[in-house]
């Protein structure tokens, strides 16, 4: 099956997803779920004398904010079933308690790769997360394979 | 805590690894605080009826204990960029082993490169990827 879809939905934004501030609480339970022991994010106390002057979120706390729309509503299907392929994640600035978060949603690629086991097509789902400031706090790169 | 400088850094170290039994529990309560309490994350038979093995880890899961072992290795270690491939489905009950090595040393920015994974008892990679991290100088 060749890859044909229309190309212009690539790079448009397709959701735009506002979340309520993230609270000392989520960080601390994010970090202990991960067995962290840094002070930075597990302690208040440390973490106020450390390099941000607080209690940050560990790096992957991003991944965890859900899009209202987790494709577009047109998006075709590749393939009869999905995985989750992997992430990529760039990080620009720490998380803190307190911060309000929005992210933007774009289709960033779709590519085919073929293997083996036949033909793969893969949709890469570009998240950009902003703090309150409107600083770039991440860019997630999430691919998703069918086939 | 032992804060590593870059100049402490070589080519090649290897990063403490992190050997752990992956508990089902352990799998659930990342669910939970992830927002995923899903039944391929939290119980076999859910799992299995999407056509799963039995429950798995969700791939974040998996990033955040390699992001871990970055920030376990060197705490002052601010990660910039990590990106991992979910190579096979993460099955908890077992031990799994979260690996990493430093493959370049960037003196411009003072950051390292990173190989890293999981992998499980018989040394098969089920999670790869790289990371960067930038690191305190002495200079």
């Amino acid at each position: 099956m060749a890859l044909e879809f229309d190309r212009s939905i690539i790079g448009q934004i397709f959701d735009e997803t506002a979340f309520p501030p993230v609270t000392k609480e989520e960080i601390l339970e994010f970090a202990a779920a991960l067995g962290e022991t840094n002070p930075f994010y597990t302690d208040e106390a440390a973490a106020a004398k450390g390099p941000y002057g607080g209690l940050v979120a560990p790096p992957t706390l991003v991944t965890k904010l859900r899009a209202k729309k987790f494709t577009p509503e047109h998006l075709p299907k590749f393939g009869k079933v999905g995985f989750d392929g992997g992430r990529d994640l760039e990080i620009f600035a720490p998380v803190r308690p307190g911060d309000q978060l929005t992210m933007l949603s774009t289709i960033h690629d779709i590519y085919e790769k073929t293997g083996r086991t036949g033909s793969m097509y893969f949709i890469v789902i570009r998240n950009e997360v902003k703090n309150q400031n409107g600083e770039r706090v991440a860019l997630i790169d999430h691919r998703i394979m069918q086939r | 805590m032992n804060t590593l400088y870059f100049e402490d850094i070589e080519e090649g170290d290897e990063l403490p690894s992190i050997d752990m039994f992956l508990s089902k529990d352990q799998v659930r309560q990342y669910a939970r605080t992830a927002g995923m309490y899903v039944p391929r994350f939290t119980d076999d038979e859910g799992a299995r009826a999407e056509g799963l093995p039995g429950m798995i880890a969700p791939g974040v899961m998996s990033m955040g204990l390699l992001a871990r072992m970055i920030s376990d290795w060197n705490p002052a270690a601010l990660i910039t960029r990590i990106g991992t491939t979910f190579r096979s489905p993460v099955l908890p009950e077992r031990n799994v082993h979260l690996r990493g090595a430093v493959t370049q040393k960037i003196e411009a920015d003072h950051t390292v490169e990173c190989d890293i994974w999981m992998e499980n008892d018989d040394g098969e990679r089920w999670v790869i990827g790289t990371a960067t991290a930038k690191v305190p100088s002495k200079g």
